[in-house]
């Protein structure tokens, strides 16, 4: 069945009209995800690769009722704006590739989509992508197949491009993927790696999953803790969570980060760690209790799938 | 950015918060109107600042020249002392840790509050979530709703108005730490910790000068690595660089992949000259001009060029443009250069490059996406290192 993109999935781009929703338009339409419209202020009436643009969402959704994703491309100060706009319109689920997004307009989203009950992944995601069915994002570029095949393993990355390199080197071990998603290396995001473990949980296909980590932050901890059902009242919203049955493996990155002065800024913008919080130790630990296969390189992660 | 602590003041004062009366000097001079007591205060990045001798406190007059001079030739954990801020001394009776910053686990503001001083969070400082959703349009923390109960009467106003700065500014962090209440009643920031979001610079009217927290003022390098993605979008290449002591060239790909390679450069003994990464698709003068400046450095014993299976970005171009970098390289390179990349045109890339190779005499080591990326790590260590 794979997650968040499935059958059911209909497109909106925002920002359609530019380099990016454009590219990323046609890319998502060859690999047969449906996109039914495109939203640019201002550029209602146009078609980009066959999709009509609208002015605003809300005229998009007249004409397209069913759609339930938003794919969001547009420039970083127009992206909170654009964010607003889905949520407002009630779509279920918004993946935003913009990069640089002030963190103050990033929080700002991810208050008002929890308050909403819509699922935001990213900001900074390559896309979601689940093979064999569909895709949402620049995620495995113009020809995803060579390198993502469809099977039961779920990825769950920080970075795009390790995204990718993952599911290769699942695939040229036979391993296939039900969903890989990008999450992004933002300090504060919209869906974490226990957010979408949980629904890798709930997702038969789903047989195991691989998550990319990276120094800084929380959210490899807080996975840690709903692998060890320990997710209630801990860490975020003290809301009862369940646990996580289904084997994982990780691999966190980031050491070098650890060599400089804290606080330099290299990488993804939350990949930054001052004290003890966030650093590659705490999140070795963590999930070494928790029971998670810890691979050393990416090429070890086929192995300890078996 | 980080700020010194006079520029995270002068964003206090614009709204209001209370600091002590102060000059900020560059150089030695006798004139300080100030009247004693003062604190000398060193303006460096680094934290420990108290432990490292970089401040001075002096009762009269006599001592501020002779301390001064102290002061201005010391170098505090590796970044030497060039500006000083002189500032009256607050005998105060109350010292307080006061904090706005994100946090990944309510993943949105908190604010921080405990007793101050250093080891403000050993000491107990507790941590208390915003929901932005709760708050009026222009974001107010209230009285009652956000900060009863947590934060003392007296300094509520002193609360709000650094939330206000944590909001205007588009900060990741505005600590004050100590908040004090002085002997006649007054609040007082004796310190200020401010970190820019760089990524809200654009509205921003306050610009402060470049800096890093190497202890150095930033080489003509990085300065000029940083300049590629000025009033150009697309992609990104050398907006992260930093020069670092080794002699292994790394011109690495993507904000994950970047990182994973240099973990594996090290865990192999290689020693990176440099650490910078490139992604989102830059057009071929981007990596063009990022190649000079990451080898136009003397010294160097190989070149990585490193990455992942791309997504999107263009290998042919990205490529192309390495080898355009290189052609204008003099001395022309003559140590080995390793490649691994993966992605759209990447096997176009590489007959080209193979061809390049042999007719231009680069020592070209080119390995595609059946090679593991970490596995190339070795490799060059192997190469550079004569193994």
């Amino acid at each position: 069945m794979a997650i968040l993109v499935t059958q059911q999935t209909k497109v909106l781009v925002q920002g359609i009209t530019g380099k990016e929703g454009s590219k990323t338009t046609l890319q998502m339409k060859n690999y047969g995800t449906k996109v039914l419209a495109g939203v640019t202020p201002s550029k209602g009436g146009q078609e980009v690769h066959g999709v009509p643009v609208y002015n605003t969402i809300k005229e998009a959704m007249d004409n397209h009722p069913s759609i339930n994703t938003s794919f969001i491309a547009v420039p970083n100060f127009a992206a909170l704006g654009a964010i607003e706009e889905a949520i407002e319109a009630s779509i279920p689920l918004i993946n935003v590739l913009t990069e640089h997004i002030p963190i103050q307009d990033s929080a700002k989203a991810i208050a008002m989509a929890k308050k909403a009950g819509v699922k935001i992944v990213g900001p900074s995601s390559i896309g979601i992508i689940s093979p064999g069915i569909g895709k949402v994002g620049s995620i495995g570029g113009d020809d995803p197949r060579g390198v993502f095949s469809k099977g039961n393993v779920g990825i769950i990355s920080k970075s795009g491009g390790m995204a990718s390199e993952v599911a290769w080197i699942l695939t040229k071990n036979g391993i296939g993927q039900s969903t890989v998603i990008g999450i992004g290396g933002d300090i504060l995001i919209g869906s974490t790696f226990a957010d979408l473990m949980e629904e890798f949980e709930k997702d038969e296909q789903t047989k195991a999953v691989v998550i990319f980590g990276e120094i800084g932050g929380t959210y490899e901890e807080e996975a840690a803790e709903l692998i060890r059902g320990k997710g209630k009242g801990s860490l975020r919203e003290a809301r009862e969570r369940g646990k996580f049955t289904k084997p994982v493996v990780a691999f966190i990155s980031g050491l070098f980060a650890e060599t400089l002065p804290q606080g330099t800024k290299l990488g993804h913008a939350g990949a930054i760690v001052y004290g003890e919080k966030g650093s590659y130790k705490s999140k070795i630990n963590a999930l070494k209790e928790a029971g998670v296969a810890l691979a050393k390189t990416p090429d070890e992660i086929p192995n300890l799938l078996k | 950015m980080l700020l010194y602590e006079f520029e995270g003041k002068l964003l206090f004062k614009n709204v209001g918060i209370n600091v002590p009366v102060n000059r900020l000097i560059s150089e030695l001079v006798d004139q300080i109107t100030i009247k004693p007591p003062l604190v000398l205060k060193a303006q460096v990045l680094s934290g420990k600042r108290a432990e490292s001798g970089g401040i001075i406190r002096i009762t009269n007059n006599d001592e501020l020249i002779t301390k001064l001079k102290e002061l201005f030739g010391k170098t505090i954990n590796g970044e030497k002392v060039d500006k000083v801020l002189v500032e009256e001394m607050v005998e105060y009776q109350d010292e307080y840790y006061l904090s706005f910053s994100y946090s990944t686990e309510s993943r949105g503001p908190v604010l921080t509050f405990g007793k101050g001083g250093t080891g403000a969070e050993e000491k107990g400082a507790k941590t208390y979530p915003i929901d932005l959703a709760h708050l009026r349009g222009e974001l107010e923390l209230t009285s009652g709703a956000h900060l009863g109960g947590v934060i003392p009467e007296e300094l509520v106003d002193t609360a709000q108005k650094l939330w206000e700065v944590f909001i205007k500014y588009n900060c990741e962090l505005a600590e004050i730490n100590p908040l004090v209440t002085s002997k006649d009643g007054k609040v007082y920031a004796l310190d200020s910790k401010v970190i820019l979001d760089d990524d809200a610079d654009f509205r921003r009217e306050e610009k402060f000068p470049e800096r890093n927290l190497f202890g150095r003022p930033p080489t003509n390098a990085e300065i000029e690595a940083r300049k590629i993605d000025e009033g150009d979008h697309r992609g990104t290449a050398g907006s992260v660089y930093w020069d670092l002591e080794g002699d292994i060239a790394v011109i690495a790909a993507g904000g994950g992949g970047s990182i994973v390679n240099i973990d594996a450069l090290l865990a192999y003994g290689g020693k990176p000259a440099n650490y910078t990464e490139h992604s989102g698709n830059p057009p071929r003068e981007k990596l063009k001009k990022l190649t000079k400046i990451v080898l136009s450095r003397s010294g160097l014993k190989g070149c990585w060029f490193v990455g992942g299976t791309a997504n999107f970005t263009d290998i042919y171009e990205t490529l192309m443009g390495f080898v355009e970098g290189l052609r204008e390289l003099n001395p022309k390179p003559n140590y080995p250069i390793v490649i691994r990349r993966g992605g759209p045109r990447d096997k176009e890339a590489f007959e080209a490059l193979k061809e390049i190779g042999e007719k231009e005499g680069f020592d070209f080591h080119i390995f595609g996406r059946e090679t593991p990326m970490t596995s190339t790590a070795k490799t060059m260590v192997d190469l550079a290192y004569g193994k």
